[in-house]
């Protein structure tokens, strides 16, 4: 099944009217992933070498651990498949931000301290140089 | 199960402690940062007061048996579980054939001394007089009634399972509590508090106490000024707890701590809450640190806090386990 445009245009309505700021569906055969800044719905870039490390949930992004002044993983570093690169604080845990493949973390996308939303840009990783 | 590789003397398993049993001259025992326990226990889904092992001598290493979920928590060791680095105050999956070592405790936003190893289930040890912790002094309890040692082999209560690791935020930065650029503890007036000179009071309260290092499980011996009583005071000896200060001839007060006798006879000027003894239990040697006078509703409010903060963390560890479960 694959979504006609129709119902893209529609639901990129409702995600600009809603205030959330990125909307993630999953289903057979479709994969819709749309980003919204002030009102303008843009879709994100189709997974490719480049990759969007998203928000598992809603919590406090943190680069850094809070017992740590050193990031875990400073941007241009190499992080390994399964490698913890942020933090999402929920009170009083602390859940996992992992890489899913080895790659270079090329950018922090989200503000560090800042309440996230499930599916909330974080982080984009760059696959390592050849 | 897992194997202790190191041959440090002073590593024990602890519970919350043996309360209880002081009528019959049994001390208290448990650990000396209990909240750090508790959390370790509840990342877990552990009940709060398993047994864990309480290290204080580092570095310390132990080659897993079998697989086992385990959380480290308590003072940040810059552990490893073979190559990988592990975060402080965290959980994961320890397989057969890995070997976890802790280094010495790294300068962090707190500074810690003592680091808890708990293990799915709790360490299965057999409950004595209510407790798992070990009782030194009577030599029973914990692991075989002694600290542990090289080739001790220790089982997990739950081994096995499959856990996606995640992880506690110190309650140390939850819960700062600081007087004038210095780590507080927080203290009730004791017995013979008011048989002290004016001048010790002012010293008490208002000067900072260094961790000398004869400090130890049983008791920290304090370095400031010297507290002074109005007349010589001579008591017969009574009663005591974890908590209570002690000011002996040389004017310099002592702590009790966890392993203290249930009995002494120097006078007291103070007692540390229980809510607090957790924040001088990892209070390193030769730091410094200031005492709050605070009264009985402040000393059960902070109680209270902390349990609730225990609470809430088991609620979310829970909540993410099932959510784990049903993915």
């Amino acid at each position: 099944m694959t979504l006609p445009p129709v119902d893209i245009a529609r639901i990129s309505e409702w995600l600009a009217a809603s205030g959330l700021t990125a909307l993630e569906l999953r289903g057979p055969g479709c994969h819709l992933r749309l980003r919204q800044d002030r009102g303008t719905v843009t879709p994100m870039e189709a997974p490719s070498a480049r990759q969007v490390v998203t928000s598992p949930g809603i919590g406090r992004f943190l680069t850094t651990h809070p017992l740590h002044s050193t990031p875990l993983a400073p941007e241009g570093s190499v992080v390994a498949l399964g490698q913890i690169i942020a933090l999402l604080q929920i009170d009083a845990l602390l859940m996992p931000v992992t890489a899913p493949a080895g790659s270079v973390l090329a950018a922090v996308l989200a503000e560090p301290g800042e309440i996230v939303g499930y599916g909330t840009p974080l982080l984009e990783l760059h696959p390592i140089a050849e | 199960m897992i194997e202790i590789l190191s041959d440090t003397a002073l590593a024990t398993v602890q519970d919350l402690g043996r309360t209880g049993a002081l009528n019959w001259g049994v001390g208290t025992s448990g650990a000396m940062d209990p909240l750090a326990l508790a959390a370790g226990n509840l990342l877990l889904g552990n009940a709060a007061g398993d047994a864990a092992i309480e290290i204080q001598v580092f570095p310390f290493a132990v080659r897993v048996h079998a697989d086992c979920a385990f959380a480290l928590t308590g003072a940040d060791c810059a552990a490893r579980m073979d190559e990988q680095t592990l975060l402080p105050w965290w959980s994961g999956m320890a397989r057969a054939g890995q070997t976890l070592r802790l280094g010495l405790p790294v300068a962090t936003a707190w500074p810690a001394s003592r680091a808890y190893l708990c293990l799915a289930g709790g360490i299965d040890v057999p409950e004595m007089l209510g407790s798992r912790s070990t009782q030194l002094r009577g030599a029973f309890g914990g692991y075989a009634g002694r600290a542990l040692r090289q080739g001790d082999l220790l089982r997990a209560g739950r081994p096995g399972g499959d856990v996606n690791g995640f992880g506690a935020v110190p309650p140390a930065l939850a819960m700062p509590l600081q007087q004038d650029g210095l780590p507080a503890i927080r203290v009730l007036r004791a017995a013979e508090y008011d048989r002290y000179t004016p001048a010790s009071h002012a010293a008490f309260w208002g000067e900072a106490w260094r961790i000398t290092p004869q400090s130890d499980r049983y008791g920290y011996r304090l370095a400031g000024p010297s507290l002074t009583p109005i007349a010589p005071i001579e008591l017969r000896s009574h009663g005591i707890v974890p908590g209570v200060i002690q000011v002996p001839h040389g004017g310099q007060p002592i702590v009790q701590m966890r392993d203290a006798q249930p009995s002494g006879g120097y006078p007291k000027i103070g007692t540390i809450i229980e809510a607090d003894l957790w924040r001088l239990g990892q209070a390193p040697i030769g730091s410094r640190f200031r005492f709050l006078e605070t009264d009985w509703a402040t000393a059960l409010a902070a109680r209270d806090a902390n349990e609730a903060w225990l609470a809430g963390l088991g609620r979310l560890a829970n909540l993410q386990r099932l959510g784990a479960a049903a993915a």
